[in-house]
């Protein structure tokens, strides 16, 4: 789908607003470029010169103009060297700033963390949509605009020289561009075709790359290198389809030039031949119509990227434009008091954008210093439910106190110091176990690491490790086993020193025995502190003194596990799978 | 269910399979070059172009041909001014001649050399466009091709990351060079060709056009190999701006749980800024050269108008002479500026070309045997004979295993996290060999079967589970000829039947990373359905239902037991629901087997096997 160019247009022109970086001296800069453009007319006009004097013209003179031309090149070339520098610069200013106030937005906002899928999609906004807006400036912005200029001066000689010959350049260029403009959209499709077949190519590939052991282990290396020589020839043909059209397209601009200098000889001659134009103002006018061909076919290559930077300059601005979905309720919002506190929820409800309802009316009131425990099937709801605690996201009805304040006017300040939330899946940065532990609380030092281990129970196994706390977990924490990811997780949300834990399944990785020790460390460390823990094993709700069970988005039962599982509900038929999937009774 | 949850598989993976390189690794977009010289890149370029042009001989004849055509007709089209100032122009509007057949004759000329380059140039682009399009196709499915037939030795110690750059980013790089080639080579025609014809009006004016071009030249090699260098740097500064966003955006929400969003943000400003320093850098020095080269050919056409004004002077030059040549010159004016840019394509390619050649160059293949012959019968009896492996040398994980399951058997293997259990069961399906020791399937070497043998046989589902852009069918049978009625019997048995029919689709839905996102647990069902439909002799399931809900579980194996599979079965699991499936269970502790028996025989006889088994229970009692 190509979008037409004056939708480029509005989008470029709402960048260069949006982004000062972009336009900051720009004036200063365009008079650079302009003067610059002027070089490649200063050779035409000095032949024009010579040969109207028609040899009347002494050696004198020639080293006059002379000087008087070389002068002109050097300053033009200074003048363009300056506007190209400072276009290309000002471009990299302005691109950082878009890049860094995505990225910010990107975080501030929650479809990281609520539309994962995307995450690789999103990593997009500030990498290859970034890219082709550099690759468009690189090749294209500039040159349009050098190109332009340049187009505007050599029509603005030609009228000095013939207004008539300059008039029929003016109009056969202008339906040229015309036309061009028309086939670019043809382009622009066959450009698009051709990048969704690459995509498709590549994303094969990809998949034969990373799905080897599951390829060998059933044989099917031929099936899937089947499937990889088709799409790669679906691409070659799109791709070269494109190219043809793109050649062709370039091509016309040859014929073009042939015939308006065709046209000018023809037309200048019959001119000259009636009124009093010059042969040397006709051959200074033919080199001219040469400067014109080349800025045009550069514009014509140019569309098609500033198309693809005006796409990824829409991505980027549906990013920025939307409002951040959980906004922090900053100096108008009432902070946390000192102490313990509880949580009250009332008809709370849930669902990620238009999709069906994850949550209905959750009603649950916890005193502080409970310790709570949440079970439920996959899709349950438990995981919504913590995270609409930590008010990672927002109820689409009812609310949710902490402390009896609602949780969307405490300010995140006070709200992420004083509640922690441990996800399932350790996300460990690619450095060491104390500069990720660290990542909780930068100003801990390596002694309050190492305590929060020890707090933890975890010296032992901090000590198994070569370097201690100067461990390298490498990229995502792949040195590490999945539970041990969860233990440096843990001890990150720990240092924090949180009145209020919210855990999900944040231990289901580890290792029993140490599980079992971990669990006794909590059970201490917890005491006159709130947790609402998101449970995979019935184990750790046996030892709550509350447990929540969700079913199918909602509250189904509530209360201590020898009681619920005495009750014969959800929970019961829960416990019996849970107990057979355990040694007793297998 | 409109969100996926996090799969449990994804926490549960153990160390070993992440030195299998299952995990899929961010793309990595930097490692351009060391230290190239540029002697080394011209030599390595020149080779490189050599070898595609042996590929793509027909489609490279048509690029050059096209370039000599392009490149004549501008030398022609400056021939044709001349001539339309000296016996055009000047004879109409200076000497009276007749106007009408000269403009007829004109017009004609013009078109021609207009035509002729346009052809040109269509030939030279599309040419070099096919050349380039095939040879980078081309490769790719070497690559790929080439990565499935190594071993896995070799396979796990390269990111796949990694890989999939070399497929995508390097590949791109090193077929770049093709593009600008016959180009690159027309500009040497118009060089050379423009200088004789200079050179064939008057000797000085020649000499001066010959050696501004020079100078072009020099500067433009120059500026390339510089502006290379710097590009070089700041594709690396790319790349890790690029790994900044990744790892943000993959830590989102302990990002976010932690209040660390501003803190984040800088750590990407730090880098992004210092790649628009160096981007600017990169500006300035290009563009110092750039102007110097754009300012030549005016600076030869305002020299050589005056030279040449003078000679007109002595008589010695006509005026149209002189407009001929500055006429060139204009023409010369994009070729000069372009030519440099081969260097520059050529150190990219090149840097390119070694990292392909680093995969195509190494030949750790797996090594197949000659051995075609089938076993008769259903459950295949396994025989594992003190076999020892190790991922990494000095870091053993079996050690000496022994192992016999008879035919039709259904055997658990139990053991403690890193005891080896999920090395064993690769081994089993040959995705590795053993260091030392043998393994037969009805008294066959794996290490001596023909290729494809083993996989008739034999089936293998992982906790982790790899799911293709496809659609559900396609995901099971994996290009087999399967009748639909068995495919659904696998969907079934598998425990996948309800959540499939409630897919848009059903079967035809199409799945994996890219379209319709399931859960851990239900890609693992689609695993385990992808593995029941090939009724292998062999089945071997390592912890393929970890994702799946107990209550769901449960369903599953009581069907499994039910069915009465054709196969003998290995299940590596923790939970007991698992192992109760089987008739008979090994202990695996340290690399070894320590106790086989039954599950009751073990509980009793094995204090380390009944504590494995009791502790998630002990933890709820002693809590």
């Amino acid at each position: 789908m190509s979008k037409s160019g004056s939708g480029a247009v509005v989008v470029l022109t709402k960048t260069l607003k949006e982004v000062p970086a972009f336009t900051a001296g720009i004036k200063l800069t365009l008079g650079f470029v302009a003067l610059g453009a002027g070089v490649e007319l200063i050779p035409p006009m000095f032949v024009r010169r010579v040969i109207d004097s028609a040899g009347d013209f002494s050696k004198g003179d020639i080293y006059v103009w002379g000087a008087v031309g070389m002068t002109g090149v050097v300053l033009a070339a200074l003048a363009s060297r300056a506007g190209r520098t400072r276009l290309a610069v000002a471009a990299a200013n302005g691109l950082h700033d878009l890049r860094v106030r995505t990225f910010e937005r990107l975080h501030y906002r929650s479809i990281l963390h609520t539309q994962e899928q995307r995450r690789g999609a999103l990593v997009a906004r500030v990498t290859a949509d970034i890219d082709a807006i550099q690759r468009f400036f690189d090749w294209g912005g500039v040159g349009l605009l050098v190109g332009l200029a340049r187009v505007v001066f050599t029509l603005a000689l030609m009228f000095l020289l013939s207004w008539k010959l300059a008039g029929l350049v003016a109009i056969t260029t202008t339906l040229y561009v015309f036309l061009l403009v028309k086939f670019q959209k043809v382009l622009g499709r066959a450009h698009d075709r051709a990048r969704g077949s690459v995509a498709n190519a590549l994303a094969i590939a990809g998949e034969a790359v990373s799905g080897v052991p599951t390829i060998r282990a059933h044989g099917a290396q031929k099936h899937i290198l089947g499937r990889l020589h088709k799409a790669l020839d679906r691409e070659f043909w799109a791709d070269f389809k494109a190219r043809v059209i793109g050649n062709a397209l370039f091509a016309t601009a040859e014929l073009y030039s042939g015939s308006i200098t065709a046209g000018v000889v023809v037309v200048g001659v019959l001119i000259g031949v009636r009124d009093s134009f010059t042969s040397g103002e006709l051959v200074a006018f033919v080199l001219l119509v040469a400067l014109l061909v080349d800025p045009l076919q550069t514009m014509v290559e140019t569309i098609d990227s500033m198309q693809s930077a005006a796409a990824g300059l829409r991505r980027i601005f549906a990013v920025l434009d939307a409002d951040i979905e959980v906004p922090d309720a900053g100096a108008s919002g009432t902070p946390l008091a000192s102490g313990g506190f509880g949580l009250v929820t009332s008809g709370v409800n849930f669902a990620y954008g238009d999709g069906p309802q994850v949550l209905t009316d959750i009603n649950v009131e916890v005193a502080a210093g409970q310790r709570i425990a949440v079970v439920g099937e996959t899709g349950s709801g438990k995981t919504t439910f913590a995270k609409l605690v930590v008010r990672l996201m927002e109820p689409t009805a009812g609310e949710i106190q902490l402390g009896g304040i609602p949780v969307s006017d405490i300010p995140f300040d006070s709200l992420r110091s004083r509640v922690t939330f441990v996800p399932q899946e350790g996300f460990l940065l690619d450095t060491t176990i104390l500069e990720n532990v660290r990542f909780g609380k930068p100003e801990a030092t390596e002694a309050d690491v190492f305590k929060a281990f020890t707090d933890l129970g975890l010296t032992d196994w901090l000590s198994g490790l070569p370097d201690g706390l100067q461990a390298a977990v490498g990229e995502r924490g792949s040195k590490l086993s999945a539970g041990e990811r969860q233990l440096v997780a843990l001890t990150r949300a720990w240092i924090v020193d949180p009145d209020f834990l919210v855990l999900d399944e944040a231990t289901s990785a580890v290792d029993p025995a140490l599980e079992l020790q971990l669990r006794d460390a909590l059970n201490r460390l917890l005491k006159g502190r709130t947790s609402l823990t998101v449970a995979h094993r019935l184990s750790t709700a046996q030892a709550a003194d509350s447990v929540l069970v969700f079913d199918q988005g909602k509250l189904v039962e509530r209360g201590t596990h020898a009681a619920l599982v005495d009750a014969g509900g959800v929970y019961t038929k829960m416990f019996e799978d849970w107990m057979a999937g355990t040694a007793s009774s297998a | 269910m409109n969100h996926p949850t996090p799969s449990r598989t994804a926490v549960r993976r153990e160390q070993q399979l992440t030195r299998l390189g299952l995990s899929l690794k961010r793309d990595t977009i930097e490692r351009m070059v060391p230290q190239p010289t540029f002697r080394s890149v011209l030599g390595k370029g020149f080779k490189l172009i050599g070898r595609f042009i042996k590929l793509q001989p027909g489609s490279f004849a048509v690029a050059v041909v096209g370039a000599i055509l392009f490149a004549g007709a501008i030398l022609a089209a400056s021939k044709v001014v001349g001539w339309i100032t000296d016996d055009v122009i000047f004879a109409i509007l200076d000497n009276n001649a007749e106007p009408g057949p000269l403009l007829r004759r004109a017009s004609y000329l013009v078109f021609a050399v207009a035509g002729v380059k346009a052809v040109g140039i269509m030939g030279r682009r599309v040419g070099a466009g096919w050349m380039q399009l095939r040879n980078a196709q081309g490769l790719r499915f070497r690559i790929v091709d080439h990565i499935l037939k190594m071993d896995m030795d070799w396979y796990s110690k390269r990111p796949v990351g990694d890989m999939l750059s070399v497929v995508e980013a390097d590949v791109a790089f090193t077929t770049q060079l093709l593009a600008p080639l016959p180009f690159s080579i027309a500009s040497f025609i118009l060089l050379i060709g423009s200088s004789g014809l200079v050179l064939a009006i008057n000797s000085t004016l020649g000499i001066i056009v010959a050696s501004f071009l020079g100078a072009v030249l020099v500067l433009q090699f120059r500026a390339s190999w510089v502006v290379f260098k710097m590009f070089a740097e700041l594709q690396r500064t790319r790349g890790q701006v690029a790994a900044i966003a990744y790892e943000s955006f993959d830590g989102a929400l302990t990002v976010k749980s932690l209040g660390r969003e501003a803190a984040e943000t800088a750590r990407l400003e730090e880098r992004s800024a210092s790649m628009r320093d160096q981007q600017a850098r990169l500006v300035k020095v290009g563009e110092s050269y750039r102007s110097a080269v754009r300012a030549v050919p005016s600076a030869a056409a305002v020299v050589i108008v005056a030279v040449g004004a003078i000679q007109v002077l002595s008589g010695v030059l006509t005026l149209g002479e002189v407009a001929s040549v500055t006429y060139l010159l204009s023409l010369l004016f994009w070729p000069i500026q372009l030519v440099g840019f081969v260097i520059f394509s050529f150190a990219a390619s090149t840097a390119g070309w070694d990292r392909v050649a680093g995969i195509l160059d190494v030949e750790e293949f797996v090594v197949h045997g000659m051995d075609e012959s089938t076993a008769p019968g259903e459950g295949a009896e396994i025989e594992v004979a003190r076999v020892s492996f190790a991922y990494l040398e000095g870091e053993p994980v079996l050690t000496d295993l022994d192992l016999t399951v008879p035919p039709g058997r259904v055997v658990a293997i139990v053991g403690p996290t890193a005891s080896g259990k999920t090395t064993l069961a690769v081994l089993l399906a040959r995705l590795w060999d053993p260091r030392s020791g043998v393994i037969r399937l009805d008294h066959r070497d794996l290490a001596g079967m023909a290729e494809g043998v083993l996989p008739d046989e034999m089936a293998y589902a992982s906790q982790d589970t790899f799911l293709f852009d496809d659609s559900v069918r396609g995901n099971i049978t994996l290009g087999l000829e399967i009748p639909e009625e068995d495919v659904l019997t696998a969907v079934r048995l598998a425990g996948a039947e309800e959540f499939v029919a409630a897919l848009p689709e059903g079967m035809d839905t199409r799945i994996g990373e890219r379209a319709y996102a399931l859960s851990g647990g239900q890609r693992q069902r689609i695993a385990l359905a992808r593995a029941l439909v090939r009724r292998p002799r062999l089945l071997i399931l390592d912890d393929a239902t970890s994702a799946v809900d107990p209550s769901v579980e449960t369903t599953i194996l009581k069907g499994l037991r039910a069915a009465e599979l054709p196969s003998t079965v290995v299940i590596i699991a923790y939970r007991a629901s698992s192992i109760s499936l089987s008739d008979e269970v090994f202990y695996l502790d340290s690399g070894s087997i320590v106790a086989r028996g039954t599950h009751e025989e073990l509980l009793a006889s094995q204090p380390g096997y009944a504590k494995l088994l009791t502790a998630y229970e002990a933890a709820g009692e002693d809590a």
